[in-house]
């Protein structure tokens, strides 16, 4: 079994959020082998299928820059950028990305797979999507408890909500 | 430890960011004034005379706002909008690279949207 620093040096990809001058990384987001292929081949060329001027790509940069900055995360539940799915299984939201993945700790993401908004919702990818995170989950070897069980934003994040 | 980053480049990610700075200061403005006096999506719509489904894709970010259409968000929520665009400090210490662009431009200059209640406004100053 491995701990979650020593899985991070062999087997995930740690995202650089690129934050601003001042800004510490107080939340941490981990990409599997899969994810980081996606987002460096995949998500670039992704556009908005809202016709929004920001890109996917800007999205998901953007939506990072908050969540690594440990900022507060939403200020009203029906805008927050994180949701649970089920067993452990979160995603990461902006207008035309889903990402899903699981806590490993507070304040730490690891991303297994993402898609469009628009092919999720369409395609209705949600069950298979977090069938995938769950089988990847259950196949590291990762020290247990190997995620942060339930459905409370507050036990997963710091600093999620406002006030 | 191996590791990623976005291709976005210095420009689109100040842009991108200031959007998102924006929208989430609009966020914070209507919870505060939903809990201080109940104001609604559907009060904010009716007051500057569009459907609440525009309102409501505007503040979460699946259509865009215009400056316009922050004044008015603002002018609603009985909050007023202001736009100052200092001068960014030397980046020392910053994971941010630095790439600046050239110094003709207005490129490196940062954005920061301010309410004189402090609460509608650019959270940062950026760095390209």
């Amino acid at each position: 079994m491995a701990t979650l620093l020593e899985l991070a040096a062999h087997t995930l990809h740690r995202l650089d959020p690129v934050l601003d001058k001042g800004q510490r990384e107080a939340r941490t987001i981990y990409g599997s082998e899969g994810f980081r292929v996606w987002a460096e081949k995949t998500l670039p060329r992704l556009t908005s299928s809202w016709d929004i001027e920001v890109t996917p790509e800007e999205q998901f940069d953007a939506l990072a820059s908050i969540f690594c900055s440990g900022a507060v995360l939403t200020y009203k539940w029906q805008f927050s950028p994180i949701r649970h799915i089920a067993d452990g299984i979160w995603e990461l939201k902006t207008a035309d990305l889903r990402i899903f993945g699981w806590f490993a700790r507070k304040d730490c993401f690891i991303a297994v797979v993402a898609d469009t908004t628009e092919r999720v919702k369409r395609h209705r990818l949600y069950h298979g999507y977090a069938g995938a995170v769950a089988r990847y989950r259950a196949a590291l070897d990762l020290d247990e408890p190997k995620f942060i069980a339930g459905d409370d934003p507050n036990a997963v994040v710091s600093n999620y909500s406002y006030p | 430890m191996p590791s990623f980053r976005t291709t976005v480049t210095p420009s689109r990610r100040a842009a991108a960011r200031f959007v998102q700075d924006v929208r989430r200061a609009i966020q914070k403005a209507l919870a505060e004034e939903e809990a201080k006096r109940g104001l609604t999506q559907s009060d904010i719509a009716r007051a500057i005379g569009v459907h609440r489904s525009v309102i409501n894709r505007e503040i979460r970010g699946y259509k865009d706002l215009t400056l316009g259409r922050v004044a008015e968000l603002a002018w609603a929520m009985g909050r007023m909008p202001e736009v100052d665009l200092p001068e960014k400090s030397a980046p020392h210490g910053s994971s941010v690279p630095l790439d600046p662009p050239p110094k003709d431009t207005m490129q490196d200059k940062p954005f920061e949207v301010r309410s004189s209640k402090g609460l509608v406004r650019g959270r940062r100053t950026r760095v390209g």
